[in-house]
Formats: C-alpha cells, structure tokens, sequence
C-alpha cells in the first residue's frame, strides 16, 4: 500500500508515494539518489547508514521512511553550505579521517549529533557518541582526531 | 639532495573531498532505474553430489529475467594459474555451504528472493570435513579428486643446518599455537554491477575488486570472451585488507546474468554472503621451535603450520609459502626448517589478508622469542637486538634486503612506552608486551608472469596545462592515487592541485597488476616517477628552447622554468607547457618499474614467494589491563614504530600503521569466523566482533626512515607491516601481566578465563609439590 | 543487498486507545515502537506480519514522572531520554547505566524502555538469515521442530537479552499493562516467562504502557558482561541493588539477563551487620552460578557466562556496601 509521506531532507521540503515497507535507507538513496548513505551490514550492526531525524542520529536501515512523516532528515549530502564543507567534512578531510570512506558519512552524521549536544566533547564522549560507528580502516585514531579538530573549528569551518 | 616540495609532507587524500562529502560513487551506489536485481542461490550442505537443480518454476515467475547454474559456465576459475579449480556456480559437486549453485536477475529485489525459494535442489549429502584434523584424518572423504588427504599444498624447506643448530643452542623451546580463521571485514560490502549490450557483444562490469586486471583475464575465459570486449571499472572501494585481491564468484556470476539478460545487473551482496565469499586468513596451527644460545642469538628455528584453507585453492599455496619465506628477512635465524600443510575443507574458501601468510607464524615466533628471553634473564628488546640483520644482504632463502630499521624501531618504542623504567614493576593485572614484524613490498614476481613491467604509469599534458596521472593502481582507501600524484607533482615541481589522477578503467588506464603485497607505493611510485622524470624533460627541453640556453642550466622550481641567476626572464609552467605542445602536440609519456632479477627470490621450489625489492620493519610495545575474574583484556596504549623507508606522505603512513596495528587488535581480542556444522556461526558484525572506537586504544606512532635504495624517493611498503607485531605483543603483555603465556587466537574472555582458571590449578599443584 | 522486507501495513495511531483498537481489528498485527529489535528482525526475515502497529506517534508514553510516590516512564520513552534524565541517573542509578548500556547511541536515539523489556529472545540459530536457518531446517523458535541448542528439550532455549529488565526488577518495579479490558498492574518478573518462544505473558491485544518504580532509598549498579565497549548484547547483564536496614544489615537485590530465556531474579540473603563478607560473597558467587542456566545460544561458551557472571555480581555488590 503507497502512502504520502510530507517530511524535509536536508533543509528542503518534499513530498512522496512510498510504500509502506520501505526503509529510510532505501527511501533516501533510490527514490531521492542520495547515495552517500551507506549500507554496511544486515541491519543495525555498523553505523554506516546514520543520518539525523530531527537532529537525532539514526539508523536509516531499520528505519521505517513511513515514520519520518512530518520530520526533518539530514544526510551527508546536507553538510556542506554552498559547495563548502562543514567542520566536520573538513576535519575529516585534513586529519585522514576517512580512508576508503564507507563508513565516514555515517560517522560524520554520529559526530554532527554529538557536537549539537555538547560542541566540545573530551575523547571519552566523543568514543561514546560513536560507539555504533564501526571503521575498519582508521583504527579511530584520527576519527577521534578529526572530531576534536571540528570541534575547535566552530561549525562554519573556514577552508 | 634537493628540498622535497611534495613528497614527504603530510597530504589530505586527492579523492578525500568525494569521501566525506558522499559524492564518492561505490560499486551499490551505480544504480540506475534501468537495472535488473541479481540474488545468488546458495548451497544449504556442506558436501554433497548435485543431482537436480530444477529452475523451471523461478524461470515462471512474473519478472525473472534471467537464471544461470553452474551449467551455464564449465571453466574453473582461480587467481593461480595453476590451481584453479573454482566454478563460479557449482556443478557436479558442492563443497561448502553457502557456495553459489544458480543466480536470477529479476525486475527487484523481492522478485529475485521470491525466485531463489522456487529453485528445486536435490542433493546427494556427502560426508564433510571442517577441521584441518578432520580433512587429514585417513579415512576422510575427498574434496577434490587427486588431493589424497585433501591436501592442496605441502611445502618443506630447509636452510643450513638445522639439527646442528638446535644442537648448539643453550635454550630450546617448543610450542604449538592455534589461531582462528578471521575475516577482513572491509565495511564495502561486495558488489558488482555487469551491464552486456548484446548488439555489440561487449560487457562492461563496475566491481569493488583491488584486482581489476585478474577480474578482467577471469571474465574473458569464464565467459569466453575475447578480453578486447569487456571493459572493467573500478569506482570508488571501500576497503579490501586482501578480501577482493582475486576474482569473486559473484563478479563472474552478474557478469553471466547481464548476458543471460541481455542487459544490466546489480549483484550487491549481503553481509553475511561477504562471509561466505570469505578469502580470509586460514585457522592455522603452528608449531614453533625455536634455539637460543645464553645470550640470545639465534641458533636454529624449525616451524610447522597447518592451515585450513577452505574448500578451493585460491591463493592457498601463496598463503602457505609466505608463512615459511616469511620465518627470514626479520632476524638472523641461524639455520631454518619449515613443513607447511594446507589442507581443504568443507568452509568458505581462505585467501589474502593483510600480512598475507605471516602473521600466525610471526605471532607464534615473537611469543617463543620473549618466553625464552623470560627464562635467560634477558630483556625482550635484547634478545632482538641480538640477533639484528645488516643491510645490504640476502637471507638463506634469497630474500633481498637493502634497508634495515628495525633496531631503530626497537629504540623509539622503548623509549616512548617508558619501557626500562616500567616493564616488571606494574600492578597485578597490567603489563607490558612488545614484539616486532615485517612484510614484503611488493611480491617481486606476479602471480601472472608475462614478461612485462610490473607496473606502468602514463601521464599527459593538454592545452590546458593540467596533468592527468593515468593509473591501473586500484585505490581501495590505502591512498594509492594520492601517491602517484605527489610523485608527479615532487618530480615536476608543480602544485597537486595541477594533477588529475584517474585510475583503473582497463579501456583509459595503463594495466596494473592490482592492490595486493604492498606493492603499488613501491612499484607504481616508481613508474609515475620514471613518467614524470619523462615529462619533465620534455618541458626542460622545451624551456630550454625558448630561453635559448642549454637544457642542464635550465631550472625549474614552484612551476617556474629558469636560468640560475636570472630569474627575471622565468617562464610560466603554462608557457613552458605551451611551448613543448608546440612541437608535438598533446603529450603522453609512459614510466614503467620492473623489478631487478636479484629481487625474485632464491632458486628453491616457492622461492619467488616472500621475494620483494625491500621489507618494511616494526616494533611495537602494548599495555594492556587484565581483568582476572572476568578473563576480559583492555588495551591501554600502543607504541608503534615502523620503518617504510621513506614516507612519501606522512599523513597516510601514519593512518596505515594505525590500521594495521588496530587490525592485529582485532585478531588478536576477539575476531574469528568458526562454523557450526558448516554454517557461519560469525557472518554478521553481532558476532564478528571487530573492535568499535570505544575500547579501542590510543596508538602512538612513529615513522622511522631508512631510505631503501630501490624504492620511490626511498619508500618501501607501510600498510601491512606493523598488523602482525600485535597479536604477539599483546600476548606477551598478557603473561607480563597475569602470568599466563596464551597459546591461543584470539584472547576472548572466554578463553582466557578458561586458561587461567586451568594455569592457576597448575600453578597450585606446583606449589603444593614444592 | 538488503533483503527486501516482507510487505506490510503500517499503522500509526495517536493514542494508545487507538493502538488497542487497531490491534483488535487486525489479527496477528505486531506492535514496533523504536524498531531497533523488530525492524533488523524483519529483514532477517523473523517476522512474517502483515500489519505493524508504530506506538512511535503516541505522545502520551513518552512522559517520564518522577515524585516521592515513585517513578513512572512511559513505554515510549527512548533510551537516550531515560538515560540523560539527571533524576533517574541520581536516584535509581542502575536503570541509568542500563540504558546507557544498550548497543550503540543511534539505536538508543530510538529504542524505547517498553521496546527494550518485550525484545525478542535471541539464538546462535534463531538470529540468522532466512538462508541461514533454512539450511538446517530451522528451529523450535521459529518454523521448525527442534531446539539446536538442546535437541533433546521440549522448549526454546533463545535467551532473553535486554540490559533494562533486571535493572528495574532489583527495584521491584511493576508494569502497566493497556488491553481490551483496561489497565492491568503487574510485576515486572511476572511479564516474563523461561520458554524463549513464548517468553512474554503479554496478550496479543495488549501493550504495555509504562513502567513504575517504586521510591527507594537503594543504591544500585548495573553492568554487563561482553566483548566489546559498544554495540554488544549481554553475554550477561547483572543489576544489584543494595538498601540498609535500620538494623544495619545489607539487603541486597540481584537480577540477571542475557543467560535464561526470561530475566532472572537471584534470592540472596541480607548481609547481616557483623557478618564476615568474605565468606557472604563466596556464597553469593554460588547462589549466582546456580542460578542462572545459560545455554550454547551464543558463540561465547555458556560456562563462561555462568562464572563471569557470578564475578561480576559479587564485584558489583561489593561496589555497594
């Protein structure tokens, strides 16, 4: 069964016939090609597909779409302002946050939730707010890095 | 020596924009409307004689488009030429559960599902084997007709005199150790899309491969191609660790479908499918005998590891040999013997993991080494020392080592853990362990040996007075493209931002043999240096002309082509480029690395695996915090110092060490993939538990810069080096800790409360006795 | 590569009148609240439901009341709520730490406490794909006969995983339950039953609507056994509460999850004023690993589930007196 759902992703509003079943993830990168959400595992194992709902990090995969009726959603794509990359994008960037880059919208997404709540967090609660965020890369070493160095930015980050 | 301008200062990745902006376009992320959804059918046994696959019903459904079995492909397919013994679908027989046996490409994705529940299967169920214990037992049955004992490869080498050896050594130890399967876990999870366009009977395939080119040789004869049809693409990977360093099942199997369809499939496989393609690092035994005189040098060592390599070859006889080439190259060893088995089983095929071969053998060698050093009275870092290499040299076995830093790794991380002042003086419970490793830059002879270059490298300059790096070098996240850029930008004194590198599409780029070995820093940089230094004489040239003065008093620095002392007359980049198009037209040069004779190895059977232009050294010191009652482990601190020669970009080095070393963790605390009769007992990140950010501990590197005389600017390998110095370190920390010497991967709590609950008893009875 | 998931209607009622009603009219409907459980479930292929129930939209259970009666959370309230909420965290600790407990932040952004406490027991061979579980021939929990974990049991072995259970049963917290005949108030303990299949009391056609926690003057802990800091269900999950007498004995509460098919309640004895500790805790130790019976239902062995368990309970109620 198709329902209308109304919501805002990433600032703009939109309106859609989906069904029922459909998932966020599958919602965000099949019906509006917002691809930079990921799919890491069988459902809510790694983090990868996190994206705010209402300013809150979610999982997109064992999200319903259907329950975002009315919600605001923020992806990866929604970060940077006019082609210019967020705090976050440009710590990641220059700090090697991200090395093959699978994992690093999501955990992008996780450390905006975080830094929303408490826009400087000591390393204990930046490991705490990116718990669900599996890498197999980094080691988290420069993630952890790559947070604070946003955190020391404000959120308009100068290039 | 000229000041360095690009290589050696830390570098964001070329392609780090597209990563934490979402644009960067994986292999899943390739849909488009147009597409049919490919599902695999999997066997539910773990041996058994196929005696119907009946699709006839699936074929019926409403959208099913296409379905292939293992009759649609009668060519085996494997990354050895000779042992491949792989159908991409099974046929006659099955030999392990979750092997492929039919795929469907269908019109979405429940369609596909519903299909696969209408496939009819009727198989004869044969008896399996899961251990390598089970697969040698005498009366086991048989994976593959010829391979009595279901061995695939046994390996025996020896090096100098070895009973003579152990007969002068003062300290003998001996011990087995057994480490668990384990998984490379790459967060990408393995995705294929195969487009065919049946008109022209071309296919074009997007893959998530480290190996394009192999993908591509492997469609051509699987298909039955002429290979100047198909077109491989690599997009964007994320991740590989050795998972995609061989064609995939399911790379051939959409490329079947899309021509079965006459169209375009996406194969995007689940997780848990990720841990039945496996490719992971084999359970291994290894008995470790090592002899030591007084003051701890080396007399002799004798190995003996048994893997169980899964049910088809892959890289298995690789894998097997690398763990033997691999007991040299790091110490002096005195005299050696290695027995290598690797036996098939009835579990997902083993392959490549970073550290491909070594790190069971290294973890086992490192853990003998310290326990030795225990009962000598000698300090863990003195008996490394004592038993230093001396570059230039080649080990026994013919290894090639140009560059040694190993003691000068030993110093930083002993110096920076505190080590003198702090080992043996903590707390019950906490405790300090070290260990050091190696690993090969570059095998220097490919699995495909076909007398070309090892790598190739092409660069053109355009009107526009940009730079367009071409490369095979697949970029799987390790920051391989960010290299060849520096590489050009350092040799043509021009800023990065001048460069496009564009990668790993087989009809623009140059072949290259793929991300495997640690290769592509070592080879490839040295073939984008050649094509750069190729460049650069032309526009010297050209610079030259223009200046009317001799090509050796031209000097060019910051995009600017001058005469010494004159600068006023200086010539733009652009200009100089204009100029040297003047003459010729768009420019294209070519730089190619080959690896030197001397590098392949000694002349024994096996002798070119473990061969390589140069060795990367580590060390590592690790602290660690043993909850006794609970048997659970935290890592504090990690000290860890590599020698990569030279690090073209410190930024990336560091991130490489970390990852390896964090990856060592993972093996070491709490990854393996077991199976229950079969069946994955770990195919999901619940149960394979790699470590999250919250326990995992801070790592403290540094870099250490021999200079190797072969590599790029200096450089040898940095990605893979440090992985296998963790596991041994942390087990030494562990007995430093508690007691307790740990003869087991990976220190689970429960494991290691059933060890201590079992030394403690021991340790009574002694007491009692005494 | 994600399995499609199954189809389904979708309910979204604004009151829990109109969940009951929903719940009446359309036979065999689940109630999903987070997701977090059922959601990752369905794509295994766990659930075949044609119509869910989303209690997300019901603005009513997501009300936490606290007063010196005592402590009311609304089934709704997420974990991350539960676990930011400064007056929970200062008087009923062990709820706090249980919360924040719970896999990993972004499913805690969603999970609910009602969620949390009716979240499906689980298997090495239930928690698997379709594949997976098909391939050997399923099990008692779900479409098949036989218990893999012990073949010769007439009942699923699944264990009951939630980390807040015992953390609310040490306090002896009471559950409100919604249905066609009104509200029903009953223990919490008695929610729960050993068989993994069937291990709510809970009716088809009921919810439950909130928590109550009686006032108290305990201190409490909990903390959970696992492998790693994030993500984890419990190996095993121990809560204990400790209340001194006016006699100056200890009275001590522990439950435990992760190791039976329900949540578990530990019998101990009061610590008696001039008791000798040492000897109290050994027995404590015991009494734990008696206690509990958990089962091959995970890769970690069941042994070492019951010995750690009792370690972390005698460390945890050491912790408080």
């Amino acid at each position: 069964m198709k329902r209308i759902i109304t919501l805002k992703i990433n600032g703009a509003p939109v309106e859609d016939a989906i069904d029922d079943n459909v998932l966020l993830i599958d919602y965000l990168r099949g019906a509006r090609h917002l691809t930079g959400t990921k799919q890491g595992c069988d459902g809510g194992e790694c983090g990868a597909c996190t994206v705010l709902v209402d300013g809150r990090a979610r999982l997109s995969c064992i999200t319903l779409a259907a329950s975002c009726e009315g919600r605001e959603v923020e992806t990866i794509e929604g970060q940077a302002t006019n082609g210019r990359l967020s705090a976050l994008q440009r710590a990641f960037h220059q700090s090697l946050g991200a090395q093959c880059g699978f994992c690093t919208p999501g955990m992008i997404m996780a450390a905006d939730a975080l830094l929303r709540r408490n826009p400087t967090p000591d390393d204990t609660q930046i490991k705490a707010a990116l718990g669900g965020n599996l890498c197999r890369c980094t080691g988290y070493v420069k993630i952890i890095r790559s947070v604070r160095a946003a955190a020391g930015m404000g959120r308009e980050a100068a290039p | 020596m000229n000041v360095r301008t690009a290589a050696g200062r830390a570098q964001p990745l070329v392609d780090g924009i597209e990563k934490v902006t979402g644009r960067a376009r994986f292999t899943g992320d390739l849909e488009t409307g147009n597409c049919l959804i490919g599902r695999i059918l999997r066997s539910p046994v773990s041996h058994g004689r196929i005696l119907r696959i009946d699709t006839a019903a699936a074929a019926a459904l409403d959208g099913v488009v296409a379905i292939v079995t293992g009759a649609d492909c009668a060519l085996t397919f494997g990354v050895i030429p000779i042992a491949m013994n792989e159908y991409p679908m099974a046929r006659d027989k099955v030999r392990y559960r979750g092997e492929p046996l039919a795929a469907v490409a269908a019109v979405d994705a429940a369609t596909a599902e519903a299909a696969l529940e209408l496939i009819e299967l009727e198989i004869e169920a044969l008896p399996a084997v899961y251990t390598a214990t089970e697969a040698r037992a005498p009366d086991a049955e048989q994976l593959h007709e010829g391979k009595p004992g279901n061995l695939e490869r046994e390996v025996h080498h020896e090096f100098g005199d070895v009973k003579a050896g152990f007969a002068q050594a003062d300290l003998i130890h001996e011990q087995v150790f057994e480490c668990a399967e384990v998984n490379h876990a790459q967060m990408e999870p393995h995705a294929a899309l195969a487009e065919y366009d049946p008109e022209r009977d071309r296919l074009t395939l997007h893959s998530v491969s480290q190996v394009p080119f192999y993908v591509h040789l492997t469609l051509a004869r699987c298909l039955e191609m002429d290979s100047a049809r198909i077109r491989v693409v690599k997009p964007f990977v994320g991740g590989g660790f050795g998972a995609r360093t061989e064609t995939l099942n399911f790379e051939i199997i959409a490329a079947l479908l899309a021509r079965a369809a006459g169209g375009k499939v996406m194969m995007r496989l689940s997780r848990e499918e990720n841990f039945l393609t496996h490719r992971g690092r084999p359970d291994t035994r290894v008995r470790m005998k090592i002899g030591l005189s007084k003051s701890g040098q080396i007399t002799a060592v004798s190995c003996e590891a048994v893997m169980a390599g899964g049910a088809y070859a892959g890289y298995g006889l690789v894998t097997i040999l690398y763990a033997g080439a691999l007991l040299q190259g790091i110490y002096r060893v005195g005299a050696v013997k290695f027995d290598g088995y690797r036996v098939y089983t009835n579990t997902p095929p083993c392959g490549a993991m970073r550290g491909h071969g070594t790190v069971d053998v290294r973890h086992a060698f490192e853990c003998v080494l310290d326990r030795m050093a225990r009962d000598l009275g000698l300090d863990p870092f003195a008996v490394r020392r004592a038993n230093l290499l001396e570059a230039p040299m080649f080990t026994d076995n013919g290894l090639m080592i140009n560059s040694y830093g190993l003691g000068e790794c030993l110093d930083k991380v002993e110096a920076a853990s505190d080590w003198q002042a702090r080992k043996g003086r903590m707390p019950l419970g906490r405790g300090l362990g070290m260990a050091c490793s190696h690993y090969v830059s570059g095998a220097a002879k490919p699995v495909h040996w076909t007398g070309e270059p090892h790598a190739v490298v092409s660069m053109k300059l355009d009107f526009d007075g940009s730079v367009t790096v071409l490369t095979g070098a697949s970029d799987i996240g390790q920051g391989s493209s960010t290299i060849v850029a520096i590489a050009a930008a350092e040799i043509l004194s021009i800023h990065m931002d001048r460069i496009r590198v564009v990668s790993n599409d087989s009809v623009i780029t140059p072949k290259d043999n793929g991300s495997y070995s640690s290769r592509v820093t070592f080879m490839v940089g040295n073939a984008a240096i050649e094509a750069a230094r190729a460049l650069r004489e032309k526009l010297i040239n050209a610079a030259a002309a223009k200046l009317e003065v001799a090509p050796e008093d031209i000097t060019c620095e910051g995009e600017s082509f001058f005469v010494e002392g004159s600068t006023q007359s200086a010539l733009s980049f652009h200009e100089v480029a204009i100029a040297a198009l003047a003459r010729e037209g768009t420019i294209t040069v070519k730089g190619t690395f080959t690896t030197p004779q001397k590098a392949q190895g000694g002349k024994h059977r096996g002798g070119a695996v473990g061969s390589t232009m140069g060795f990367s050294y580590a060390a590592q010191v690790v602290e660690v915090a043993v909850d006794a009652e609970t048997g659970q482990i935290h890592v504090e601190k990690v000290w860890a110092a590599l020698d990569c020669g030279f690090a073209i970009n410190p930024l990336a080095v560091e991130g490489q060490i970390e990852g390896s070393v964090w990856m060592g963790l993972g093996q070491a605390l709490s990854e393996e993939t077991r199976y229950v009769e079969g069946l994955p007992a770990h195919a999901n990140f619940l149960d394979y538990r790699f470590p999250t950010i919250v326990e995992s501990p801070d790592i403290y590197v540094q870099i250490v810069e021999t200079i190797d005389p072969l590599g790029p600017f200096g450089a040898k390998e940095a990605g893979e080096g440090a992985l296998s110095g963790f596991p041994p370190a942390l087990v030494n920390a562990v007995g430093d800790a508690i007691g307790l010497d740990a003869n087991f991967l990976p220190l689970t709590p429960d494991r290691v409360l059933a060890a201590l609950i079992k030394y403690q008893k021991a340790a009574r009875k002694k007491e009692a006795v005494t | 590569m994600s399995r499609a998931l199954p189809k389904f209607r979708l309910l979204r009622p604004e009151s829990v009148e109109q969940a009951l009603d929903a719940l009446r009219a359309t036979p065999g409907a689940r109630l999903c609240a987070g997701g977090t459980d059922l959601i990752v479930n369905m794509r295994r292929g766990l659930v075949a439901a044609e119509t869910l129930v989303d209690l997300s939209g019901i603005g009513d259970l997501k009300t936490i009341g606290m007063d010196e009666s005592g402590l009311r959370i609304g089934a709704g309230v997420t974990l991350r709520d539960l676990a930011d909420h400064a007056g929970i965290a200062l008087s009923y600790r062990a709820i706090s730490q249980a919360s924040r407990a719970v896999a990993g932040p972004s499913h805690r952004e969603a999970a609910t406490i009602g969620g949390n406490l009716c979240q499906d027991t689980r298997c090495l061979y239930y928690n698997q794909s379709h594949w997976w579980r098909k391939s050997t021939d399923f099990c008692l929990k779900y479409r098949g006969d036989i218990c893999h974990v012990a073949p010769r049991g007439k009942r699923c072995r699944a264990a009951f995983c939630g980390d807040l259970a015992p953390a609310l049963m040490v306090y002896g917290a009471q559950v409100d339950i919604a249905g066609p005949k009104g509200i029903r108030r009953i223990a919490l303990t008695d929610l729960y039953r050993e068989d993994g299949t069937d291990y709510l009391t809970l009716g088809r056609d009921e919810i439950v609507i909130a928590v109550i926690v009686p006032p108290t003057d305990a201190a409490s802990v909990y903390d959970k056994i696992r492998v790693r800091g994030a993500i984890d269900f419990p190996l095993a999950g121990v809560a204990v509460a400790c209340l001194t007498t006016p006699d100056g004995a200890k009275q001590i509460s522990i439950a435990v999850t992760g190791t039976n098919s329900r949540p578990v309640g530990i019998d101990v004895p009061p610590l008696q004023d001039r008791e000798d500790p040492k000897a109290y805790f050994a027995a404590l130790g015991k009494r734990m690993q008696k206690g509990v019976s958990p089962q091959r239902t995970t890769t970690i062995a069941p042994h070492y589930r019951r010995l750690s368990v009792a370690a972390l309970a005698m460390r945890l109620a050491r912790s408080l007196i």
